[in-house]
């Protein structure tokens, strides 16, 4: 039966070279924690992989309870936390998950720079790397307000001042940020929700998917 | 042949696809844009003054904070909100109204805030100080003044408008 | 991959009807100790990943995350702190070079710096050895920025007391704890709520009044003779008003409780 499914969709999808591209491809052995214990650095990427997923999986959990609406959110966060069953645990998870992505991401980057790995020909993938430390950065920042308690509140507004003192463009920046040039209040939520939520992550799955597809490309760089 | 570069149907078809692509992009985007920058465009209204239930025989030379309500529109959310300022005479007798809001990053600055720097107002954040006047002092996070409230008086009474950074005026 | 005439294809389309059914390549065609991603390597990796989302489980279960009060704009004494990974940028600015007259070299020029040379690392060390030793510069500068890092958010963390902010910025339950048209309500608003506040949340001068540990008689007593920073004589009342107060104070708490 499931090999009837498998071939019916084969006949239409033609998975098998995709199929094998993915699951046939040779790991170096240097990269293999079972021969060499010092592989372990080579999993640090797909933790933070895995973290994201978990971001993403919570992240789109939180928001059958959360309302970026100024008098609601935090109210809101409080429900979910206190009421829902288990909502601690997803929310927590999203919490220390933000944390742990950029440990995460500290680690893996710290290698590959250690090891030299972003030499010719991975430039480009270790550039659209750091563009994904800056994506994750961005929502690292936009989501520590949308709880709108008094830390996430503060901290915004610090923030945005930092963003007000560039030159020349410096107002603009934090009007465009905030949707208003002095107060943060019901725009600046709904903008950082945005932001959080459907901009950020958009970038984040395009460049991730790039990054991937370039890691499939060039192969892992070789033992040292 | 002629010397002019010819363009080729390729090329030709090339370009036009770029501007239908592009026609179609701005067709898309133009609107969205629009409205994400509105706020930037949108020009401000002067604020009006309010009465801050302060009767000026009542400001001493100490600074005083005072807190008032005025009404905020904040995009589709109007509410009252609590605004502060420090008061008090200076030595020509004129009334000083300060903003508490510091101009490093926007914490709020309090008159004595630290043990360690009488006299002066006291931003916990950094560390930031500023001299009575509300003029920082040198070596510390701020770089300007700090705002103080436009004012009037009406019938003994102290009423405050909006902000004025001190680099504008004077 | 076969190509030219005698190819047959799924109806109209072009995916090639005589396609073989998946194998998997046999373990003998990878060379060396090299190994099968699917499902050789992929196992290892997911049995990091499990030990990992343990770990991380115990993690989210073992401290709940954090929810201060809700955002009050008016909260004139509270001190921001960003997350931890931007408390170094926090800290930079708190310096005289980088603050003040300077505070674009703090806000532009060093991070920009910084992250411009972090985005174009392999334009910058573009030599031809990988091993650390063969690229002293980039290494040291790489530890140097690392080192400067880690010791600014320890500077701008180590003076905070975080389990005392913690306590601080407990959230108070946002349900309807208040009666605010009792008796009692009125009497607390005449005589205690420009310190203590509307909502008995408390403010920069006086403690939050929600969460004491007091018996009715102790409150009654603090309310006239002060305690603590609280001067005596606060309550300007009858002793009817002062009964309504604590019968008002006391329900709080005991809804605060449940």
């Amino acid at each position: 039966m499931l090999q009837k499914m498998y071939d019916w969709i084969d006949e239409r999808f033609d998975v098998a070279p995709i199929w094998r591209d993915i699951a046939d491809h040779e790991v170096p052995e240097h990269v293999n924690p079972a021969h060499h214990f010092s592989a372990f650095v080579y999993c640090f990427g797909g933790l933070t992989f895995f973290v994201v997923v978990i971001q993403i999986l919570s992240g789109m959990f939180l928001t059958m309870y959360y309302v970026p609406d100024i008098e609601n959110a935090w109210k809101s966060v409080y429900y979910l936390q206190t009421e829902a069953a288990h909502g601690q645990i997803v929310r927590g998870m999203h919490h220390w998950g933000a944390s742990v992505v950029i440990v995460m991401l500290l680690l893996h980057t710290m290698r590959v720079f250690f090891q030299g790995a972003y030499k010719k020909p991975r430039e480009l993938n270790w550039m659209v790397g750091v563009l994904l430390f800056f994506i994750m950065l961005g929502l690292g920042f936009t989501g520590y307000l949308l709880p709108w308690d008094n830390k996430a509140y503060f901290a915004t507004q610090v923030g945005l001042d930092i963003a007000e003192q560039v030159p020349l463009i410096g107002t603009y920046l934090k009007t465009l940020l905030a949707g208003d040039p002095s107060i943060i209040g019901a725009a600046t939520l709904a903008r950082f929700f945005a932001i959080h939520v459907f901009f950020l992550p958009a970038a984040l799955f395009a460049l991730m998917a790039v990054h991937f597809i370039l890691i499939r490309k060039q192969g892992i760089s070789g033992p040292l | 042949m002629s010397e002019k570069k010819q363009v080729s149907r390729r090329e030709f078809l090339n370009y036009t696809l770029t501007g239908v692509g592009g026609f179609m992009a701005a067709g898309m985007m133009v609107s969205p844009l629009r409205m994400a920058i509105d706020p930037v465009l949108k020009a401000k209204d002067a604020g009006d003054y309010a009465n801050v239930k302060v009767a000026v025989k009542d400001i001493t030379t100490e600074p005083k904070r005072i807190e008032w309500t005025i009404d905020q529109v904040d995009a589709w959310y109007e509410s009252e909100v609590n605004k502060s300022a420090w008061v008090f005479k200076n030595d020509k007798d004129e009334i000083i109204a300060l903003s508490p809001i510091c101009k490093h990053l926007g914490c709020i600055v309090t008159w004595e805030g630290s043990d360690d720097f009488p006299n002066e107002f006291y931003c916990p954040c950094h560390g930031g100080r500023y001299y009575k006047d509300g003029t920082n002092v040198p070596h510390t996070p701020p770089n300007a003044p700090l705002d103080y409230y436009e004012q009037k008086i009406k019938d003994g009474m102290l009423y405050l408008g909006d902000t004025i950074e001190r680099s504008e005026a004077k | 991959m076969k190509k030219g005439k005698g190819m047959k294809f799924v109806g109209d389309s072009r995916i090639r009807s005589d396609n073989p059914p998946f194998v998997p390549k046999d373990y003998s065609e990878y060379p060396g100790r090299t190994e099968a991603f699917w499902p050789n390597f992929l196992l290892k990796e997911w049995l990091v990943g499990a030990v990992f989302i343990v770990g991380f489980l115990c993690l989210t279960i073992a401290h709940p995350s954090p929810l201060e009060g809700m955002a009050d704009p008016t909260a004139t004494d509270y001190i921001p702190l960003p997350d931890w990974y931007f408390l170094f940028l926090y800290q930079l600015l708190k310096y005289d070079f980088a603050s003040g007259p300077y505070v674009l070299f703090g806000i532009l020029v060093l991070p920009g710096l910084a992250f411009g040379a972090l985005f174009l690392a392999p334009f910058l060390d573009n030599g031809p050895g990988r091993r650390p030793q063969h690229r002293p510069i980039a290494v040291s500068l790489m530890v140097l920025a690392f080192v400067a890092t880690a010791w600014l958010t320890y500077e701008s963390a180590k003076d905070v007391d975080w389990e005392a902010r913690a306590e601080a910025n407990k959230p108070i339950p946002p349900n309807d704890l208040i009666d605010t048209s009792s008796d009692g309500y009125e009497v607390y608003k005449n005589n205690c709520a420009s310190c203590h506040a509307n909502e008995l949340e408390g403010g920069s001068s006086a403690p939050s009044l929600i969460g004491i540990d007091h018996t009715p008689e102790e409150i009654a007593k603090i309310a006239k003779e002060g305690i603590g920073d609280m001067p005596p004589n606060v309550f300007k009342g009858s002793d009817e008003e002062l009964d309504q107060l604590v019968e008002f104070i006391t329900e709080v708490n005991e809804k605060a409780d449940e």
